[in-house]
Order: structure tokens, then sequence, then C-alpha cells
């Protein structure tokens, strides 16, 4: 279909601009000039993401719902979840600890995964939902910072730190933030941004580029 | 166009940051994308002040956060304070040297390699440096990506806050360093999001 057009893209990197219609299917871009990683000309642009997207949303749920962590300190229980950790830092004094703890582990992964969701529901169903548009471009400058993976190397590290102190069980929830670390890394390596763009704008791809 | 390479910018194209759309961009340096609706600028603005402006202040919180305590433990009306670095003898002390391998590259190591890689990019792109811009790219590159995991140690702080709340039997609360910390960490990530890669590889630039 495209076979012949030439279609330019221009490197964040370094700005050297260059013809990318001749990228196999399943082959990753690099830049001509700089090596930077460009794009992957994915076979499924649509739908493995969206699987894997599917399973985020589930396990965000479910890992928002049942403590983390429970703790067993001379006959005292506590546990936490992940929403719970940010209230008490808010009320133990420090408001702005909380609001970035908050937003970076509970905020921002919420919203980026459900409007990932969205988008994605959006372009499968063909539907042109109204807000797909303006939900990636927030998404794409909030994604760097949805926090999750380092939240559960800190769960680990605490986990060490309290392991001397008291009896620590692991709840649902810690599980369900395994399955939400692994199942986001992997829809955020599969998704394309600009493959994304390219399908949700045929017509504009082929004029605008056309020096 | 095999063997010669062109700059976008020569030819008057930009490419959109959010969506990389490559567009035209009039003698107003500017436009919007008539895809995402987002601005386009040939460089990004202000690249090289903001970039240093984020970096200097990163840099001033890296002190405080390193110095102060990140951590007050209270036991039986007795308070004690942690500083990262206590913490990191704490694990070396009791034979956990995974863990304070762990803590120091994350806490004490990383920011500060971040904090030199973009000072040493930003050096090189106001000396106009010819040499070896593919490895500072790939430098770039990385320094933005490991900037988050320094948040590891606020993160371990929040989640100890919560937990141990038993009154006065014991409790801890977060120190001023934790603050100073996020702090430090956010303002890092400013300042890669700031610096433009594509200044390394202009070869006199104004704007």
């Amino acid at each position: 279909m495209e076979e012949k057009k030439k279609l330019l893209t221009v490197c964040h990197a370094c700005d050297a601009l260059q013809d990318v219609s001749h990228i196999p299917k399943g082959n990753i871009a690099s830049c001509v000039c700089c090596g930077v990683r460009l794009f992957k000309n994915s076979k499924s642009i649509i739908e493995s993401p969206l699987a894997f997207l599917v399973a985020c949303a589930i396990f965000f749920i479910i890992a928002n719902i049942y403590p983390v962590i429970q703790l067993n300190i001379a006959g005292i229980e506590r546990e936490t979840t992940l929403i719970e950790t940010t209230y008490i830092i808010f009320i133990e004094g420090s408001p702005i600890l909380a609001t970035i703890v908050g937003l970076s582990s509970v905020v921002f992964p919420a919203f980026c995964v459900f409007s990932l969701l969205y988008v994605f529901l959006s372009i499968y169903f063909n539907k042109n939902w109204s807000l797909t548009r303006p939900l990636l471009v927030w998404v794409s400058q909030l994604l760097p910072w949805v926090m999750m993976d380092v939240y559960l190397l800190a769960i680990l590290v605490a986990i060490v730190k309290l392991v001397s102190l008291a009896n620590v069980i692991l709840g649902i929830g810690f599980s369900a933030l395994v399955g939400f670390v692994i199942f986001y890394a992997a829809a955020i390596s599969s998704i394309e941004m600009h493959m994304l763009w390219t399908r949700l704008d045929k017509n504009c791809n082929g004029e605008q580029c056309e020096q | 166009m095999n063997n010669k390479i062109i700059r976008a910018k020569d030819l008057g194209l930009a490419s959109c940051h959010i969506c990389d759309l490559v567009v035209k961009l009039d003698d107003n340096k500017t436009a919007n994308c008539p895809r995402c609706n987002s601005k386009i600028h040939y460089r990004k603005h202000d690249s090289i002040n903001r970039a240093w402006a984020f970096l200097i202040s990163a840099f001033i919180m890296y002190i405080p956060a390193n110095t102060e305590a990140i951590m007050v433990t209270g036991a039986l009306g007795q308070e004690n304070a942690d500083t990262i670095i206590s913490g990191i003898f704490y694990f070396l002390a009791h034979g956990d040297w995974p863990l304070a391998l762990v803590i120091f590259s994350a806490s004490v190591l990383l920011p500060l390699l971040k904090m030199i890689s973009i000072g040493y990019l930003l050096i090189m792109v106001h000396r106009g440096s010819e040499l070896r811009k593919k490895e500072k790219t790939r430098l770039y590159v990385i320094a933005e990506v490991i900037g988050k995991w320094s948040m590891v140690d606020v993160f371990v702080v929040a989640l100890l806050t919560s937990l141990i709340q038993l009154g006065e039997l014991s409790y801890i609360t977060p120190g001023p360093a934790g603050l100073a910390f996020a702090a430090m960490v956010i303002l890092t990530m400013f300042s890669a999001m700031a610096y433009d890669p594509r200044l390394l590889w202009d070869k006199s630039e104004e704007d």
C-alpha cells in the first residue's frame, strides 16, 4: 500500500531526516546517524498491547484492594495497601511526600493504564472515541512518572528490613503487584507510539510527510 | 540520501515530540501539530538554561538528601535518626551486602552519575565538541532511563512509615531527607527532559 511512497521520519536524538518505508514487518528501525532506536515495525500494533493492558488493569485493581504487606509484631497485626501508604504519610505530617508517593504509585499508573485501555479499545473496535487523541498525548507525557517497578523493589527492601522485627506475610496485593509490573513492562514495550499515531491518522501521514 | 545525513532543521522540517509527525515549520519557528495538537519547535525551548537550572537545584538537594535523616525510628520514648549512609552501614554490619549494594547504587551512586552525565553533556554542547557524538547520545538515553530508580529509598520510607505505627511502642516517621531526596530525583528527571540531545549534533546553534 505504502510501498512506493517515501515515509520520512526524524530522529528525536540527532534530527537526522530519513526514509523508513523499507523497514520490514517485525524489524526495529534505528537512526542511520546516531543509532538510537526509532520504532519497531510491529506485527501486532493493537492486539498484543491491548491484551497486556487488560491484564494490567485487572492486576491493578486487585493490587489496590488487597493489602500488600501484613505484619505481626508481638501479637499486633498491621497491614497496608497502596493507597493507605499514601494516606498514612499524609496524616503523619508529610503532605508533599505523600503527594509524590501517591501520584507516582497510584494516580499516574491508574491514569496511564486506563487511558491506554480506552485508546486501544477505541482503535480495536474502530470507534474513534473523541478522547483518544488527547488521552494519548497526556499518557506520552506521564509515562516517565509511573514508578510501580521502583515501588516493587522498595517493597522487597522494606520486607528485608522488617523480617528482623516482625512476622511478615505477603498479601494478595503483593502478588497482584508483581503481576502488574510484569504485564505493564510487556505492555509498554509492545506499544509503538509512532505506529499508533500513523494508524490513527492514515490520511495525514501520506500527505504531510511528503516533502 | 544514503551517505549524506540531512538534518530536518536545515530543510525547515521538525518532528512532533509526541506523535512523530514530520511538519514543515514556517518562519515563526513554531507550529501546532495537525495530528495531536502539541506545540512543535525545532529544538526544545531554552533547553540549555533550563537543564542547567534543574541540574544545579538537584545537586543542592543531593546534599541534605545524604546528610539529613531519611527516617526517624522511635521506640519506647527513644528516637533514632537514620541517614541513607548509616542505613547502608547497618545492612553491611548485618551481612546483607546485596541489599547494601542495591541501596548504595540506587540512592548514592545513580543520582551522582546521572548528574555528572547531564553536566558533562551540557558542557559538551557549550564547547561544540565534535567527538564521539554517538556515545554521548547513548549516554543521554541511558541517563534518562535510570533516573527514576533513585526513588526506591523514598518508597521504602513511605512503606515503613505506614506499617510501623504502634503508638508509643514503636513508630517510624519520614525525616527531612525524604523530601530532599524526592525533590532531587524529580529535579534530575526534569533536567534530563529539558536537555536536547540534538544540540550535540548542531554545528552552530543560535536558538
